[in-house]
């Protein structure tokens, strides 16, 4: 169910249902894959039959008894959102909506977003694996828009995890919502960022595209298999500065990436990618572990029943160091804080990467300046990542939707506060 | 067993479970069956059959809408989603501009459906092997794929109202894409390509292959640039991704709730005059053609930037009615699972009358962009854009070397504003999106 708020008005109230199945038939090292809606049984056994016809009719067949497990949950939802009255849903709407209007008067459009969405999963295959799934999924999100002249800036703040109503209080639906319309004030009469080569700060609030875009992607096991990443055939070597671990976490409780099993009905896992600076191991699916020889990570995930499962991330982060983040700040004396990011995109097979800054200041003398406007950042992966000389004792979270092969998964990043000695940014 | 029923049946029952509530609704239904091959340097991966098939029901109730959805398309199935939608049309305020569909839509052929075409998996494959063979043969240097996809689906619309309006109509669509891998002893690069048309026999595997081939050798040592301003040249495939990121613009949502710099600026100039941006959902074959929108509101051609002057929004029934103009057709769809959104249809360009190989030898010096990174972060309110680039340094239209690592910026108004050349090659993209090379007077490039 989602219901939108926007030009003050509850406008939108929608509701659905999407069922039904995919069944996936492993021939060699093709995979045959076919999905319909499903009503009932006989709905199954006509999908079966049609994935079945892409098997030759002499291909050998064995019974398999199923054997039901229980995987242990990450975390509890405690009110779950479907008990929850739709006009409490709606006041959170409103207050976000007021709290974010009363914070400037320069606000002068506000968009706010409420979601709730109940994924129940089963998983069967022809190694008797039987596993069930239920993913509560509760959103908050809130766009304000200032105005200022003929110049228009938006902000932009969520709240989505994989927790129930509980994580949507009064505090933190304004404390979102005030977030929200800082950004886009602060925009509206902001100098343009710089355009070249620059010191940045990344602050720990800014969110974990960084480790996403630049180091995440190329981990994902099935870019590795014929050496398509940067980092392929590179476990046990130094592909990042000593000060630098990765670690990609299904299992961190209530974060947005959280699932007990991945879609391969595989246990998650908390998995070191890169430990000091030294590559570890990639995300895995069944099929890219069993080729690449690695341990099985529970990063397969799909979209739906309508999509083939792929390698992707979860929850992923650096770790926190042991600087302190006021430190990193009073240590340039020209640069870029970067307080949040916005999204980002990568090309897995050069490195390169592009993620948009939302919230930035210049420093001057080790200390925060004027606020600039958005700008890209760009670099080179394995570049940046052995080049990072800071790494803060904070951590910081942020949620998004990754986007792979045109399928979407709901993702979080982390990262605590970075020095970036030198990289790209475009400013004017 | 469950009652099945066929498309139209779906669409009635729910039509007269609607006006038994005495409900105002819409009801669309989508069916759609795509299948994909994807292949890898010569070997199948992956064979999917997908479908897709359900309704979304908009029920205005006392001006009030709710809107539900469902794939489950048994009875009760069907039963529960009209019920549904009705429950949430009381939770939204009342807004006396929503409509629904009044009258029948007109059947006209408009090339998007092709005849009977069924290809075996082996033939499918085929089209991407293709597309790998050729991209091979162009340079030594391809070494590898990251995957190369031939696709191709057929979908059934219906869209009707409890007013008696009814329309349907049937398309199809072949695509193929794919990512290729370049490699030297110091670099290793990739270019990926897409096209996809109404009609199998336009995809050509070969010139799609070789343009992949083409983008990921062409990068292959490639430098980064001293931060400068610069003249750029947008080659049609990155012209149209910006055009995209222009295009919620002249949403005429956006422009009512004061999210769009086109607000108000009807009659003014807003791009250099020699840029003429149209809109054409009856385009014959296009992508995004169309008979009727999401709505059911007929579809039209219109000029939305005339030699420079902004000439119209993009509308709704409901926006329409606001602004006390007749419905452009632009309310779309893109499942059944989410009320109609302002969007484009083919929207492009109008082609311009120089070669744009002339056009690039006029520019003493100038930045070829044929890679552009972080696109989707573009915000269409404050027009700001800044993105990653890979491409080539030109001077006189001679190519120098490769360049990447660089970023442009800028807002879209200024982008618009400074086109200072028009191609004659309108080049349509999967999107439905078409322009031809522009050359932009000049833009911030960051770098070293």
């Amino acid at each position: 169910m989602t219901l939108t708020l926007d030009d003050d008005k509850i406008e939108e109230a929608i509701i659905g249902v999407d069922q039904g199945a995919g069944i996936r038939i492993r021939v060699g090292e093709r995979q045959n894959f076919a999905n319909a809606n499903i009503a009932d049984a006989d709905d199954l056994m006509t999908l079966a039959a049609r994935a079945a016809a892409s098997v030759a009719e002499d291909t050998e067949t064995e019974r398999v008894q199923l054997r039901p497990d229980d995987v242990p949950r990450t975390h509890d939802v405690l009110v779950d959102p479907r008990t929850v009255p739709i006009p409490r849903k709606v006041a959170l709407l409103r207050r976000g909506n007021d709290v974010a209007r009363a914070t400037d008067p320069r606000i002068h459009q506000v968009t706010v977003y409420y979601g709730e969405s109940i994924q129940d999963v089963v998983i069967a295959n022809s190694d008797g694996r039987y596993r069930t799934d239920t993913r509560v999924r509760t959103n908050f999100a809130l766009i304000a828009v200032a105005k200022q002249g003929e110049v228009l800036e938006s902000g932009f703040e969520a709240i989505r995890t994989s927790r129930g109503f509980e994580t949507l209080t009064d505090e933190t639906i304004d404390d979102c919502a005030r977030t929200a319309a800082r950004r886009a004030t602060k925009n509206v009469d902001a100098e343009p960022a710089p355009a070249g080569t620059y010191t940045v700060v990344l602050s720990a609030e800014a969110g974990g595209t960084l480790v996403h875009e630049s180091v995440g992607h190329g981990l994902e096991a099935d870019l590795n298999l014929r050496g398509m990443s940067v980092y392929s055939g590179r476990i046990g070597e130094q592909v990042a500065s000593p000060l630098i671990t990765v670690i990609d976490d299904g299992t961190d409780p209530g974060q947005r990436g959280t699932a007990a099993l991945d879609d391969e009905g595989t246990q998650t896992q908390r998995t070191v990618l890169i430990e000091n600076g030294i590559l570890r191991t990639y995300m895995s699916d069944r099929k890219h572990a069993r080729l690449l020889g690695i341990p099985e990570s529970g990063n397969a995930r799909r979209q739906s029943f309508r999509h083939l499962p792929i390698c992707r991330m979860t929850n992923t982060l650096i770790a926190p160091g042991e600087s302190d983040p006021a430190e990193i700040l009073a240590s340039v004396e020209d640069g870029i804080f970067v307080r949040k990011m916005g999204g980002g995109q990568v090309d897995v097979v050069s490195g390169n990467f592009a993620f948009e800054v939302t919230e930035s200041y210049r420093i001057r003398d080790g200390r925060l300046a004027e606020p600039l406007r958005g700008a890209t950042l760009v670099g080179q992966g394995p570049k940046l990542m052995s080049e990072i000389d800071m790494v803060g004792r904070d951590l910081g979270y942020s949620t998004g939707t990754c986007g792979k092969d045109g399928q979407g998964a709901p993702v979080a990043d982390a990262q605590p506060t970075l020095r970036i000695p030198s990289v790209v940014i475009g400013g004017r | 067993m469950t009652e099945r029923l066929a498309n139209d049946a779906i669409v009635d029952r729910a039509i007269e479970a609607l006006r038994r509530q005495s409900a105002e609704a819409e009801v669309f239904l989508r069916d759609s069956a795509t299948t994909s091959v994807e292949v890898k340097d010569g070997a199948i991966e992956n064979v999917l059959a997908r479908g897709e098939r359900g309704i979304g029901i908009r029920v205005i109730d006392e001006q009030r809408m709710g809107f539900a959805f469902t794939s489950d398309l048994s009875t009760s199935g069907i039963d529960e989603c009209v019920l549904a939608a009705r429950s949430m049309s009381a939770v939204t305020e009342p807004d006396p501009d929503l409509r629904i569909a009044r009258g029948d839509t007109d059947e006209v052929d408009l090339g998007i459906l092709e005849g009977v075409c069924d290809r075996s998996v082996e033939q499918r494959a085929e089209a991407a092997f293709a597309a790998e063979r050729a991209a091979r043969a162009l340079d030594a240097r391809v070494t590898g794929f990251r995957k190369t996809r031939y696709h191709d689906g057929r979908s059934t619309t219906i869209l009707a109202t409890t007013s008696g309006a009814r329309g349907s109509y049937g398309e199809s669509w072949s695509g193929l894409d794919t990512s290729v891998i370049a490699s030297d002893a110091a670099d290793r690069q990739v270019g990926s390509h897409a096209r996809a048309s109404r009609r199998s026999a336009e995809i050509d595997p070969e010139a799609i292959g070789r343009y992949a081939a083409g983008i990921a050798v062409g990068k292959l040592g490639a430098r980064t640039l001293a931060t400068q301003k610069l003249p750029v040249v947008l080659e049609p495939y990155q012209a149209m991704s910006l055009l995209g990121a222009i295009a919620p613009l002249f949403s005429a949502e956006n422009v009512l709730k004061g999210k769009s710099l086109f607000a108000g600026r009807i009659g003014e100039s807003v791009a250099s005059a020699s840029v003429t941006i149209i809109d054409d959902a009856r385009l014959s074959g296009g992508l995004r053609t169309a008979p009727f929108d999401g709505e059911g509101t007929a579809t039209r051609q219109k000029t939305l930037v005339g030699s420079g002057v902004l000439q119209g929004y993009l509308t709704s029934l409901k926006t329409a009615s606001r602004l006390g103009a007749e419905p452009t057709g632009n309310a779309r769809r893109s499942s059944y699972s989410g009320p109609s959104r302002i969007g484009p249809s083919n929207f492009f360009i109008q082609a311009g009358r120089e070669d744009a190989g002339a056009l690039v030898r006029d520019l003493d010096r100038a930045l070829r962009i044929t890679s552009l990174l972080n696109l989707h972060t573009i915000d269409p309110i404050s027009g700001e854009f800044s993105l990653g680039v890979a491409g080539d340094y030109l001077e006189r239209g001679e190519r120098q070397y490769p360049v990447q690592g660089i970023t442009i910026a800028g807002n879209l108004l200024g982008l618009l504003a400074s086109i200072s050349g028009v191609g004659s090659d309108l080049t349509f993209g999967g999107a439905g999106a078409g322009s031809p090379t522009l050359v932009i007077s000049e833009l911030s490039v960051g770098g070293t």
